[in-house]
């Protein structure tokens, strides 16, 4: 007597679903007894950190907008990763992409905001930002492309290169850095906020709705389009299959991997425009680590858009929830959301070995005569 | 009740829902050989997985020598006396024969001893095996390996041994001395099983014949008492007609002509070495030589993805050479190549069987969008004219068996119509009835005046298929026969390249159309 392991045809949607949730509900438990030790109520815990400490709360509104905020670059970075990964392209360079991203995009309000209508500045903001994280990302894509290099390393590295270079022009205080404040003594980055904001739509009350939030669904639903119907998204599946069959097939496969490679790096640099047009100021954590949660949250989602946009929700929940829960609950640091997140994504990837595999008991059949 | 080495009683495995093996009763005596038959997916490779502790029964027993046992692992298997030979080598390329023998061996200590080149010479002269003990195996031939494989078996002391597909990637000598080692193995007293789709050789070599299909014991027989059309029957389960045809077409001028051609592998090497032939419309030229001879190469380099070192490359009077092989697909010039691992180049392995069907006419769809109705009609038809085994037409190709892989790729290289089809091994690893089935649509497209280029393994078929067969030897030509005319020990000469009939016709080479379109060009160039 004993178990092994036996491979499952098809696991149906259902099943799936319940191994996924029952996934996040271990992990949770878990995080339950770590609450505990620390003579924390888990439920109450967890009460105030999935409500985001809305009930009962006069400024709610006031957090879901903030929770966008949140909401925006990591969803839109982990849907352009997903575009890279599903041709097997690994990027890993999403930070590098967002902060060369970002500086962009603040160089376009510094140089052109006081001159330019705020639309017209809004505009080129997203297309710096969107063309400077492309190329950013490029590089690794043509090296590849032409002299085979390996994307994860170079990417990676393009990560710190790219933080210095932020790092360099916050630390700088010097007469061509208009990125910082003339007045103040210490280097401190300038705030932006009055000459170029993305404008928001009252919706009942006093929610407001950002124009990126919108933007943001919008570029989803364009790219899960690209991906799923377009002869571009066809390519890219084929190339991330097989590169042999995709040369047999007649693709320019150096071109299919660097138009994506761009398209994925420049959508970056749209987050990282989102999120500047937004804060209204750089700083030095701008990417909020958006490049590589936005790893997790693709492979969570397993490259499907609708469902990258789902965990960007739930991931983001975690975050923003365990901040506020910080404020009740001094004792347990913010970044419990981020050892919790550790846990669910090792036990769903665990349910995800069960989607494809089951224990099997072994049986000892009847013996026959003979 | 005769004792046997090793007998199945209701062995049963199934994979989710789909049964590989149900109620299996196999046994075979010492000194016996038993030819296990059947087409693919009939559950052979299970079968004998669960033999050699790769897989578990999920009921029915296995007994070894009388007595019921457990076989867990292929460890367990090692203990019992079972060992198997598989079809891909699992053996270390930068070790020495006698290094792969003695990595798996259990009490094999810390160091290398001196004395185990002497140990392993003498188990294979015991068998008659040549076998250079201090030879890499990345220097050995595809038949050493084998042999090392069959040696690494019987040093652990393998009384039973399974074979699978031994004969696959073998010349017919080659064919020759393994079957007379396997005699000499039974006259040992080992039991030996062997997996094989060629009924000649059941006929040849086994004594009795067990016989699978879909996943079913049909029965056993005793081989004296047989006949391969009786064979062929118990395992397709209905009367079929083993004969080819090789229906007679009115030959147009040279379609693709190739001339001198010099094309290097990866490693920067010589791979074909300045081959000429042609291939007219209404003919099939078959491409004969041991695997490895250049012949993947030659494809690649046809369907441009591999450049020409020199040489010429002529499509209906038209130089191909060196273009892009977009621009040699919409010549109607369509290459298949089915590699060992059957995925390699032509399909991608993730995406359904629509998506492959328009793996090369995605882009003819009018505006951004990709046609996936016309994917989906291409494979509702290749499925149905084929009999694709498949649950849908959605289905990830990888999920298919290696035999519906195949169907799916010629299948699409035919709906494309084109007018030259390079073929390489479309028929590798697939059982009778599939076979047959694509060896009739290459005929069919031959009716139409289709040239074909067919890279095939089995000679038998190529002789009986093919009207010219073209012999290859470490990438130059051997010489270009009549199919009909040839014998098998002829092909098999000129395969090992003892046989050189390049200049067998005065003052006509091997491989140059009297009739051909390049000298022509050439003529008008002057």
């Amino acid at each position: 007597m004993g178990f092994h392991i036996v491979k499952r045809e098809n696991c149906p949607w259902w099943q799936r679903l319940i191994l996924y949730v029952a996934a996040v509900l271990i992990a949770l438990g878990l995080g339950a007894v770590v609450l505990l030790f620390m003579g924390v109520d888990p439920i109450e815990y967890y009460y105030q950190m999935f409500t985001m400490g809305t009930v009962g709360n006069r400024i709610a509104y006031k957090t879901f907008m903030n929770y966008l905020k949140e909401f925006v670059p990591l969803a839109l970075t982990a849907t352009a990763l997903s575009l890279a990964f599903k041709m097997r392209f690994w990027n890993i360079g999403g930070e590098g992409q967002f902060i060369m991203g970002s500086i962009a995009a603040a160089f376009v309000v510094f140089r052109f905001g006081p001159v330019l209508p705020m639309w017209l500045t809004l505009v080129l903001m997203c297309l710096a930002a969107m063309l400077v994280a492309g190329l950013y990302g490029s590089i690794a894509g043509v090296l590849k492309v032409k002299f085979g290099t390996n994307e994860t390393l170079l990417t990676l590295m393009l990560n710190y290169v790219a933080l210095y270079v932020l790092n360099f022009i916050g630390e700088t205080k010097a007469d061509w850095n208009f990125f910082l404040q003339e007045q103040s003594a210490r280097p401190v980055f300038k705030n932006f906020s009055s000459i170029a904001a993305f404008p928001q739509f009252a919706l009942g009350g006093k929610f407001q709705l950002n124009l990126c939030v919108i933007l943001t669904f919008a570029v989803g639903a364009l790219v899960f389009i690209y991906l799923k119907y377009t002869k571009q998204g066809y390519e890219v599946s084929v190339v991330g299959d097989s590169l042999g069959s995709a040369r047999y097939a007649g693709m320019k496969t150096g071109w299919v991997i660097l138009r994506t490679v761009f398209l994925s790096a420049a959508l970056i640099g749209l987050a990282a425009a989102f999120k500047v047009g937004t804060a209204g100021v750089l700083s030095t954590s701008i990417t909020d680590d958006v490049g590589w949660t936005g790893i997790t949250v693709a492979w969570l989602a397993q490259l499907y858009t609708p469902m990258i946009f789902l965990v960007s929700a739930l991931i983001c929940v975690l975050q923003h929830g365990s901040m506020v829960a910080a404020a009740t609950f001094s004792q347990v640091d913010s970044s419990f959301a981020n050892m919790l997140q550790g846990a669910i994504l090792f036990l769903v990837l665990a349910a995800d070995f069960y989607t494809r595999f089951r224990l099997a008991r072994v049986k000892k059949g009847e013996k026959k005569n003979g | 009740m005769a004792q046997y080495a090793i007998e199945t009683r209701g062995l049963t495995k199934t994979f989710g829902s789909v049964v590989a093996n149900s109620g299996i009763d196999l046994n075979v005596k010492e000194g016996e050989i038993l030819a296990l038959l059947g087409e693919n997916g009939s559950g052979k490779t299970t079968l004998m997985n669960m033999l050699s502790g790769i897989y578990k029964p999920d009921s029915g027993s296995i007994l070894v020598n009388g007595e019921e046992v457990s076989i867990n692992s292929p460890e367990d298997a090692k203990k019992l006396g079972i060992g198997m030979v598989h079809q891909h080598f699992k053996l270390v390329d930068t070790f020495s024969a006698a290094d792969n023998i003695w990595m798996g061996k259990e009490k094999a200590g810390l160091t290398l001893k001196k004395k185990r080149y002497g140990e392993i010479a003498e188990i294979a002269e015991k068998f008659g095996f040549e076998l250079d003990p201090k030879k890499k195996v990345c220097h050995m031939a595809v038949s050493e390996k084998q042999t090392l494989e069959i040696v690494k078996v019987l040093y652990y002391g393998a009384k039973i041994i399974i074979l699978d597909e031994p004969t696959a990637v073998l010349t017919v000598q080659e064919i020759r001395r393994l079957f007379n080692v396997l005699r000499r193995m039974k006259e040992e007293g080992h039991a030996i099983i062997i997996i094989t789709h060629k009924l000649n050789e059941v006929m040849e070599i086994s004594d009795r014949v067990t016989i699978l299909r879909k996943g079913e014991y049909i029965t056993t027989v005793d081989t004296a008492g047989t006949s391969e059309k009786e064979l062929t029957e118990w395992m397709v389960g209905r009367k079929i007609d083993l004969n080819i045809r090789r229906p007679l077409v009115e030959k147009t001028r040279p379609l693709l002509e190739v001339r001198d051609l010099v094309i290097e592998n990866d490693e920067g090497s010589v791979a074909v070495d300045g081959v000429s032939f042609y291939i007219r419309g209404g003919e099939i030229l078959g491409v004969a030589g041991i695997a490895g001879c250049g012949q993947k190469e030659l494809c690649e380099a046809i369907a441009g993805l591999r450049p020409l070192k020199s040489g010429q490359m002529v499509h209906k009077g038209d130089n191909i050479a060196g273009l892009p092989p977009k621009a040699i697909l919409e010549k109607g010039i369509a290459m298949s190549f089915i590699p060992e691992d059957r995925l390699g180049i032509g399909l991608a392995p993730s995406m359904s069987i629509t998506d492959n069907m328009l793996l090369k006419k995605y882009r003819d769809a009018r505006g951004p969008f990709v046609d996936r109705k016309e994917g989906r009609r291409d494979a509702q038809s290749v499925i149905a004219d084929l009999s694709v085994v498949t649950p849908s037409t959605e289905t990830p190709v990888r999920r298919l068996s290696g035999g519906n892989v195949q169907k799916v790729l010629v299948g699409r290289e035919i709906k494309a119509g084109p007018n030259v089809i390079v073929t390489a091994y479309p028929v590798r690893g697939l059982d009778i009835n599939s076979s047959y089935a694509i060896y009739d649509i290459l005929n069919v497209q031959k009716e139409k005046g289709v040239g074909i280029l067919f890279v095939g393994e089995d000679l038998d078929v190529m002789m009986a298929l093919c009207d010219k067969i073209l012999v290859l030897c470490h990438g130059r030509v051997m010489g270009v026969v009549h199919a009909h005319k040839t014998t098998k020990e002829e092909l098999g000469l000129m395969m090992t390249g003892s046989l050189d009939l390049t200049e067998k016709y005065e003052g006509k080479p091997a491989g140059i159309a009297k009739d051909s379109l390049i000298d022509e060009q050439e003529g008008k160039e002057a």
